[in-house]
């Protein structure tokens, strides 16, 4: 009987998929993913949708602080600069959405790269601050520079569509969504197990060995931030097509907490943690919006306090997961895996 | 085991039967409702909440839509876009309401589009923005009361009689809010002969002010109107207005104009004004004020002493959608379309001192306000003009 999972070469060791067990379950996984948009409603699919959107743009967030360890508050800024492009090229200049993405992607990049170059000087602390500054000049552009984003009163964006088919519904842009999010995951996946993704690890764990062993990091560190933002970038126009109005409400400094709050709840420097992150910072308020909507069915006059309550306990199970495991939710999902792996012989 | 299969099967059909019998049954009236109950705007949908609720009990007890009972169901948006577009669609794909109301003008913008095309339900929501009030855009919206712009049209009308030619100045916070009526009021301004000498922006909460004032007087201004706050900065404006020795009226917009401003001002309350669409839950005088005092002390004893401004919003949303479901029902179908031309039928409808009797105009708003000034014996807004319309 095989006990525990040993591997003979580097090679076995960088596979993307190491077990039978890994490929059994993502199996699954993928049946039901193909297969939910038949069998759940429309606000089932928009949940989902809103749950991809926040895993590209987790998972950019990772590749950058989780595996380069530059931190960004400026993260929300980038997805709508992404978010702007798209709905500037879609309604001023008759780009057609899928034409629009990749330069979603592209001008956020450059924006990345821009807001980056601090990088090379700070770390921590300062770069924090440095990034928050992005977040407050984009957020400012957003509202001020009204001959190109309308100002407060927004773009509203057309539905994508191909050849005569609109993706007018939740269903519809689940594919849509879903393509993105495999894509988005599996580059990310790949990248990290690449000449560049070690090079951010190594730039993560001591930036000066880093560079005495060769590694550039002007290069590095500004890929780094231009393929984070490149992720904010897809994921904010994906975003704001799939809502069909973009505004400057939708990229408060608040919602780059909430990416940095996914990577670090998820795992971080964890690709499958940015997922875990994404799906529990999106579905944990909805499960607990729908348990308030239970107490105000059964316990009526009780809404008043649990209602309030939620955001605490929303608050008080992110606190949890960090004090039991700080490593994240990627963790845990890693000692479930070994639990059954060495099953029954753990020790 | 023959028994048990026949016994399953038997359950299996039963359930079938039951599940395509309710969905084939007639949906009563079904009305649904996002709530800011959470968040920066709770003290609005605290009591949003509750006159919902209220106004669909005191409607179901007579009768409901033409013996219907009429369905109500609403969750909390936080006053937050993505949770309030959720809680809509979850609602939506729950019960299928006729009508909706929404959290606030970013939820509403966000939605605008899908309402129109897609689901096709009555809309409105705790906003006063243009968006709702353009039936070209949106023909499912509609606004119970006047719009900012039209608030802004009232003061300028009142402030245009008591003092033509007046310096205005316009106070804002730089926010969709704060903005919304502005280049509107700037066009008022032109049209009625006053000059709009200052606009000063500031942030919401914001505690320096003291440039603004100091504008302000350079400018000689005569009235001051904000929007787009709450409280603050207003009651730091006008106390330290009173410093600098600024000689002026202020004046501000519907959010503005509510008991908890006055509680800031205290002995100052009397040098702020404001227009307000609504009746005061202390103007009792009114048989609908009346009934929900009455309602207010039977069933929610910790809000008998005061419902706030939002809750008679909230309440009048609630008889527009009841008076549009009734008349849709009549005409033979409530749908999006029958529900939008019943809404634009309403002319005259007495809703009980609420507010003068209400007919819906062309851009689907009540552009009807009041100026009330604050009381600083009372603490109460005391009403200085009629009823002012601008049709």
């Amino acid at each position: 009987m095989r006990c525990g999972d040993f591997k003979e070469t580097y090679i076995k060791d960088e596979e993307i998929f190491q077990s039978l067990f890994v490929k059994f379950w993502l199996g699954l996984f993928f049946v039901f993913v193909m297969v939910f948009p038949f069998i759940a409603d429309a606000y089932m699919l928009y949940i989902a949708n809103m749950i991809g959107f926040a895993i590209i743009a987790a998972v950019g967030l990772n590749l950058l602080t989780g595996f380069t360890g530059q931190i960004s508050l400026g993260h929300a800024a980038f997805v709508g600069v992404g978010a702007y492009t798209s709905a500037i090229l879609v309604t001023r200049l008759g780009f057609s959405f899928w034409l629009s993405i990749p330069f979603a992607g592209l001008v956020a990049a450059l924006a990345g790269m821009i807001i980056g170059i601090p990088s090379l000087r700070v770390k921590g602390l300062y770069l924090c601050i440095a990034t928050l500054a992005a977040q407050f000049i984009f957020e400012f552009v957003f509202i001020h520079w009204e001959s190109m984003t309308k100002g407060i009163t927004g773009i509203n964006i057309p539905c994508p569509s191909i050849g005569g088919f609109e993706f007018v519904t939740e269903k519809s842009f689940y594919w849509i969504t879903l393509f993105f999010v495999v894509l988005g995951v599996g580059y990310a996946r790949n990248l990290i197990r690449s000449r560049m993704g070690r090079a951010f690890v190594a730039i993560r764990d001591r930036d000066l060995s880093a560079e005495i062993i060769g590694i550039n990091l002007f290069r590095y560190k500004l890929s780094a931030f231009a393929i984070s933002s490149f992720y904010a970038g897809i994921a904010g126009a994906l975003w704001v097509t799939f809502l069909k109005v973009v505004t400057p409400d939708h990229f408060p400094f608040i919602l780059s907490i909430h990416y940095l709050a996914m990577v670090i709840v998820g795992g971080l420097g964890s690709v499958l943690g940015s997922v875990f992150g994404a799906i529990f910072m999106t579905l944990v308020p909805e499960l607990l919006n729908y348990m308030s909507e239970i107490v105000k069915m059964h316990a009526p006059g009780y809404e008043e306090i649990f209602v309030p309550m939620k955001e605490v306990i929303f608050g008080v199970l992110i606190v949890l997961f960090l004090v039991f495991e700080p490593r994240g939710l990627a963790e845990i999902w890693n000692r479930i895996k070994n639990f059954f792996r060495l099953w029954p012989f753990s020790y | 085991m023959k028994k048990t299969v026949i016994f399953v099967l038997s359950l299996v059909l039963c359930i079938g039967l039951f599940t395509v019998s309710k969905a084939m049954a007639e949906q009563n009236p079904t009305i649904c409702a996002v709530h800011p109950f959470t968040g920066r705007f709770a003290f609005a949908g605290i009591h949003g909440a509750d006159a919902m609720e209220d106004a669909v009990a005191m409607a179901n007890e007579e009768g409901g839509v033409n013996g219907k009972k009429i369905e109500y169901y609403w969750a909390d948006g936080e006053y937050k876009n993505d949770v309030g577009i959720a809680a809509f669609k979850r609602l939506y794909a729950q019960h299928k309401p006729h009508c909706m109301f929404g959290q606030s003008t970013g939820m509403t913008k966000a939605l605008a589009p899908e309402i129109k095309d897609r689901y096709k339900v009555l809309y409105s929501a705790y906003t006063f923005a243009d968006i709702a009030a353009s039936p070209k855009e949106n023909p499912n919206m509609f606004i119970a009361g006047p719009t900012y712009s039209e608030m802004f049209g009232v003061l300028l009308k009142y402030i245009a009689k008591e003092q033509p030619g007046a310096n205005i100045a316009f106070f804002y916070s730089d926010t969709e809010f704060g903005r919304e009526p502005i280049p509107v009021g700037r066009e008022l301004c032109k049209q009625m002969g006053l000059n709009l000498v200052a606009e000063e922006i500031a942030k919401v909460g914001g505690v320096d002010i003291t440039t603004q004032i100091l504008d302000m007087k350079r400018k000689k201004v005569d009235y001051c109107i904000f929007h787009g706050f709450v409280v603050t900065p207003i009651q730091n404006v006008i106390k330290q207005s009173k410093d600098y020795g600024l000689k002026c009226k202020f004046m501000g917009t519907f959010w503005s104009t509510e008991k908890h401003l006055l509680d800031q001002l205290k002995g100052l309350a009397n040098e702020y004004m404001g227009v307000t669409a609504y009746s005061y839950y202390y103007q009792d005088e009114n048989p609908m004020i009346k009934k929900i005092k009455a309602w207010t002390q039977k069933n929610h004893p910790k809000f008998a002493d005061y419902r706030s401004q939002a809750y008679m919003q909230n309440f009048l949303t609630m008889q527009i959608f009841i008076e549009c479901l009734k008349r849709a029902d009549k005409s033979g179908a409530i749908t999006g379309d029958s529900l939008t031309k019943a809404l634009e039928s309403i002319k005259n409808y007495d809703v009980g001192g609420l507010m003068p009797p209400v007919t819906i105009s062309k851009n689907h708003s009540i552009p009807v306000g009041r100026i009330v000034r604050g009381n600083p014996k009372t603490m109460k807004f005391d009403a200085v003009s009629d009823w002012i319309s601008l049709d």
